[in-house]
């Protein structure tokens, strides 16, 4: 109950901004950020609800995780309020957030009664921070994307509704590079735990598990997408716009082929 | 008491009759005096670039004779009489021209955020002189203005986008610099425009400006007024590589910024976003540049379509904004309305005062051996019954006042009034 009200929050959240930006692209940000800041709230006692219930967190299993990350998502997006108009990336990640919880409420969000061996402090740091740093990718990528409409808006000399309503570039510049690094620092860390319990415990490299060439895809993704800043031709804040939205869109497209093909008994989130 | 107002504004008379009454700095409070002693003790003086008020607590003939008269003087010697050129309300149609005015629905630019100051500050001005020179109805109606003035910008699209060309140039470098602190500005040309334009991305924060011009003097005097250095022309390409912002005006026949320019300034390609905005005709700088991926390349018509678009908008706002002007007009006019039965009501409320005090007396003769306790919970009572009683009528009769109907009801206080030593 309390994850449909996040839900909900979430989407009364992205309603007001769709307002703002269909009502000339102007308007007060305070409304819709702390709508989404109560829809944050609520996926928080949510959580803590379910961990008290289940002795667990919600990391586990394809409804728990992604409605993990989805409160992530959104936290992130909170985080963005630092920034001059930075929340407004809201646009692209609130979307996001309502799909990763609408899914995640369809298929339940409860324990999966995996292997316990997911349940330790070593899985949780592991997982915590892959998806946190999924989020910073998420966050990259929403603000490239973004970064490369408002290009549009000022190249087509247009002072449209979109132009009005999208935070200037070098907001977009100065979210996507935040997002990407700690993305990537997160992910990797997360990585490097997850191999070394793999190795330790396991005995094995894990490379018949299809998360781990997911998570080694997206971390490459990334790291690409850092170094892009640094190639020729353009501007950087260009350059890293465009690789920090196609890196986003690959790992999406990525997971999404990888959770369709792979082995029901694979276990893949 | 009927508000009344008697004015000029760009509306009704040109620049040249507007300038002989401007009243500014201390003038207006000097202006304040004269109306004083011309027998206009209550009035408050607007008076902006493009208008001169005189707002006025009471619309009678001789106060309204005397403001004029005011004004005349003022004036001095004109080419045709000063009433030609001005106009008068009075009543509701004061409140509704106010809140237009501070609502910017009245100005050139329409929207504009001046005016909301000026209005304040025209205010403060009457209500903080001594004695005070606004009444229960001006403090009320520039009170109300003012909020309306607050509402209409923050509930409607009026004030947004840009107002002029300069502001364009700022909306276009905020949206792609955010933050506009220590960007650094090439301005080629020492022409006006340019020079609003700077002054404008100044108060943002932009540092550093370079001035260019022909006539290098000109460049170093404008580059003192806008605390920045003069460049001399052959060394623009130079400063090219140093600026975010490029702003050109000059008269020059010829294309003064120009590819081979930019590759000299960028050798390894622009690296980092430019905007150029080249309001000069002939342009300065070749048209090719805009396809530059990280040059942003606006010129005039540019700026003056985006500049339309905006105004085109903020008049599409300005329906909503007189709908809003329109209630809050209906409210003062209640208030206004009400005020009708103000004295009626105090008459009425110092009748019973006088009875309640004059019968709390008598019982307290009678009754010598009542504590301090009691005669003072004898008169708490006694005004409570008072004020319960007198609560239901006060209120009908200032409905009845709100509904136009105060006369009707001040003659039934009147004839009651008559059998009992009302006041």
């Amino acid at each position: 109950m309390i994850h449909l009200i996040a839900l909900l929050l979430y989407n009364a959240a992205f309603l007001l901004w769709l307002r703002t930006l269909l009502g000339g692209g102007r308007g007060r940000d305070a409304p819709p950020a702390w709508t989404t800041a109560a829809g944050v709230a609520a996926h928080v006692v949510a959580v803590g609800t379910y961990a008290a219930e289940f002795r667990e967190l919600p990391l586990v299993g394809l409804g728990p995780s992604l409605s993990m990350l989805a409160l992530l998502v959104t936290s992130g997006l909170l985080g963005a309020v630092v920034v001059r108009e930075g929340e407004r990336v809201g646009i692209v990640l609130l979307p996001l957030a309502i799909i990763l919880q609408a899914v995640a409420l369809a298929v339940g969000i409860r324990p999966s009664g995996t292997d316990p061996d997911f349940q330790g402090g070593w899985f949780i740091l592991h997982a915590g921070l892959g998806l946190a740093g999924v989020v910073g990718i998420a966050l990259a990528g929403a603000s490239g994307g973004l970064y490369l409409a408002q290009f549009r808006e000022l190249k087509a000399r247009r002072m449209g509704r979109l132009f009005y309503f999208l935070p200037p570039l070098a907001t977009l510049d100065r979210l996507g590079r935040v997002g990407s690094h700690v993305g990537f620092v997160l992910l990797t860390v997360s990585l490097a735990l997850g191999w070394a319990w793999t190795v330790r415990f396991r005995g094995t490299f894990g490379q018949d598990d299809v998360e781990m060439w997911w998570g080694l895809f997206s971390w490459l993704a990334v790291l690409t997408a850092i170094l892009a800043r640094a190639a020729r031709g353009g501007t950087p804040e260009r350059r890293a716009a465009l690789a920090n939205s196609v890196a986003f869109l690959l790992i999406v497209a990525g997971y999404v082929v990888l959770r369709v093909t792979a082995h029901p008994e694979a276990g893949f989130l | 008491m009927t508000p009344a107002l008697v004015g000029l504004s760009h509306r009704t008379a040109p620049v040249e009759i507007r300038e002989r009454l401007a009243f500014p700095g201390d003038e207006a409070v000097h202006a304040l005096s004269g109306l004083r002693d011309a027998g206009v003790e209550e009035v408050v003086l607007l008076a902006t670039c493009n208008r001169t008020e005189l707002y006025l607590e009471s619309g009678k003939e001789e106060t309204l004779a005397r403001a004029v008269n005011f004004l005349e003087r003022a004036a001095g010697a004109l080419p045709e009489p000063l009433p030609n050129y001005l106009y008068r309300r009075s009543g509701d149609s004061v409140a509704l021209h106010l809140f237009r005015v501070v609502s910017g629905l009245d100005s050139m630019v329409p929207g504009e955020a001046e005016v909301q100051g000026q209005v304040r500050e025209a205010y403060q001005r009457a209500a903080g002189s001594d004695p005070a020179m606004t009444g229960a109805v001006l403090n009320r109606l520039f009170q109300t203005a003012l909020s309306v003035g607050g509402r209409v910008r923050s509930e409607t699209a009026i004030g947004e986008g840009s107002a002029s060309v300069a502001s364009v140039a700022v909306e276009l470098a905020r949206k792609i610099f955010g933050d506009l602190r220590g960007r650094r500005v090439l301005v080629l040309g020492a022409g006006e425009t340019a020079e609003r334009m700077v002054t404008s991305l100044g108060r943002e924060g932009v540092q550093g400006v370079m001035v260019a011009n022909r006539t290098y003097d000109r460049a170093v005097d404008l580059a003192e007024r806008l605390h920045g250095r003069a460049v001399r022309m052959e060394e623009i390409t130079r400063a090219l590589a140093d600026a975010d912002i490029v702003l050109t005006s000059t008269s020059a026949p010829h294309f003064l910024i120009t590819a081979s320019n930019l590759t000299a300034a960028y050798p390894a390609g622009v690296t980092s976003p430019l905007l150029m905005v080249d309001i000069a005709i002939p342009r300065d700088i070749d048209p090719e540049l805009g396809s530059v991926a990280d040059v942003f390349l606006y010129n005039v018509d540019d700026l003056q379509r985006i500049l339309d678009e905006s105004l085109d908008r903020r008049r599409a706002a300005a329906v909503e904004a007189e709908s809003l002007i329109a209630r809050e007009v209906e409210g003062f006019a209640l208030w206004h309305r009400s005020l009708a039965v103000v004295p009626a009501i105090r008459a009425l409320r110092e009748h019973g005062e006088r009875v309640r005090a004059r019968e709390v007396a008598r019982l307290i003769e009678r009754m010598p051996h009542l504590s301090g306790a009691d005669r003072d919970a004898v008169e708490a009572f006694s005004r409570r019954l008072l004020n319960q009683l007198l609560h239901e009528p006060t209120a009908r009769l200032r409905k009845a006042a709100e509904e136009g109907r105060g006369e009707e009801a001040l003659a039934a206080v009147r004839h009651w009034g008559e059998g009992h030593d009302l006041a």
